[in-house]
């Protein structure tokens, strides 16, 4: 493996001075899930590696006035043991839970999953459905930027170089307290999805008041579908409109072929993925929906 | 490349060395402190068979860079034993022929040790979701689970 300077910061304002000085030079690291790998396989060549680890301010999951607030070094297994999530934000935790295997959820973090910037990231799909904001600084700089406007293309944020993701936080929400979340694999351990689903929906007298949906492997990156969404909004629930939604979600997908599924698999999928999501919440809010 | 000292525990000794900051944890386990016993498997975090208890918590030390363990505890597959007494996992493994070749079983064992004490009622459904990042090519699963299942304090069904 190429050599590197390794360097362990105990604060963020250190990092921040230290991506200013090294800027791509540079890569963050924390659960080393991703990075380790793509160095061995020369797809980083960073000559500096900073260390996050260490850094208080970056961890830990609690609620911060109407917002619940995610530290980017919140592993993926806080994520399922959290009382926060576990019990309130239930779509986080399903998608952690079918996070790659318990050993490498332990290390890696969401911070990761998101700079990473996969078209499979798992835990970009629910945090999109949350509406999730993205805090970012810089020496120069502080700004917040919406969750569906941080992926670029696949590997890709709008993150510069000296800049890193500081916090995420969405809104403590009825709609986001109603969410579900599907993935599909070639397996059920470490396997990198084919499709993903996630469905947030709030209903009020049998009308859709609220929904977000998002998919995750049938992109360039995490999307939200906000065709769908605008479609189904302030419709009264009912079969016709849930077929019709899920032929507005195939076509609002833009899959590709590769080793894993084909795009017309995937573009069926993932209606039916949205399908299966949609009822089990809409179920659970309204009697009078069938089948 | 300047070695950077590192100072940890390792099976309950303090253990203090020089590291080059690449250097893997499961390399300098293995060549340095001569515990053999983890084994370096797909070296890209999916085969677990580097599985070590880092903190008690069961992580890769295939993607964990030596560095990163300054002042932490580590647990391998030779900390386990008590003298000449075998782990309770340990022995269900050998009991229940949960070992073919071997190469799994290090890893297998320690995350068994981690699932049984997050989880010690755990049930088979449990167990398979638990363990399912260790793989083991001799497909030795159903013994491996059974092994692990004779441990569980309260046996119960799904």
């Amino acid at each position: 493996m190429s050599l590197f300077k390794y360097i362990s910061p105990k604060t963020k304002d250190e990092v921040l001075e230290i991506l200013q000085k090294e800027k791509s030079n540079a890569c963050i690291v924390a659960g080393c899930s991703n990075v380790l790998p793509n160095i061995r396989d020369k797809e980083i060549k960073a000559k500096v590696l900073i260390d996050i680890t260490n850094i208080e301010q970056l961890k830990g999951i609690y609620q911060k006035e109407d917002k619940i607030f995610l530290g980017p070094l919140t592993t993926i297994n806080e994520l399922i043991y959290s009382d926060i999530t576990s019990k309130e934000y239930k779509v986080l935790t399903q998608a952690a839970q079918e996070f790659a295997d318990p050993l490498v959820r332990n290390t890696a973090t969401i911070g990761g999953n998101l700079v990473t910037a996969s078209p499979a990231a798992d835990i970009a799909i629910p945090l999109l459905t949350l509406d999730a904001l993205i805090k970012i600084e810089s020496t120069r700089d502080k700004r917040e930027v919406k969750l569906k406007d941080f992926f670029v293309g696949p590997g890709e944020t709008i993150l510069q170089d000296d800049e890193m993701i500081v916090g995420i936080e969405f809104e403590q929400s009825d709609v986001n307290k109603n969410g579900y979340f599907i993935k599909i694999g070639q397996r059920k351990a470490m396997a990198i999805s084919i499709a993903t689903v996630a469905v947030n929906l709030e209903v009020r007298q049998n009308k859709i008041n609220q929904i977000r949906i998002a998919a995750g492997s049938v992109a360039p990156t995490p999307v939200r579908l906000t065709g769908a969404e605008s479609f189904l909004k302030n419709k009264e629930i009912n079969d016709k409109l849930v077929e019709e939604a899920i032929d507005r979600v195939r076509e609002e997908v833009k899959p590709i072929s590769d080793i894993r599924a084909s795009e017309e698999y995937r573009r069926y999928i993932s209606g039916l993925l949205f399908k299966r999501a949609f009822k089990k919440l809409a179920d659970s809010s309204i009697h009078q929906f069938t089948n | 490349m300047k070695k950077i000292e590192i100072e940890f525990i390792v099976n309950g000794k303090k253990r203090r060395i020089f590291v080059k900051p690449n250097d893997l944890l499961i390399n300098i386990i293995r060549n340095d402190l001569y515990l053999t016993g983890s084994k370096y498997g797909c070296g890209i975090g999916e085969c677990g068979a580097c599985t070590v208890l880092l903190d008690g918590e069961p992580v890769l030390s295939c993607l964990t860079l030596a560095v990163t363990v300054n002042g932490k505890e580590i647990t391998t597959i030779e900390g386990l034993a008590k003298g000449d007494e075998l782990h309770p996992v340990q022995k269900a493994f050998l009991e229940n022929g949960a070992v073919q070749c071997g190469f799994c079983t290090p890893g297998m064992i320690l995350t068994a040790t981690a699932l049984l004490k997050e989880n010690p009622n755990a049930t088979e459904n449990e167990i398979r979701d638990y363990m399912r990042g260790n793989l083991c090519r001799c497909t030795g699963y159903v013994q491996i689970v059974k092994a692990i299942k004779s441990c569980v304090a309260e046996q119960k069904s799904d």
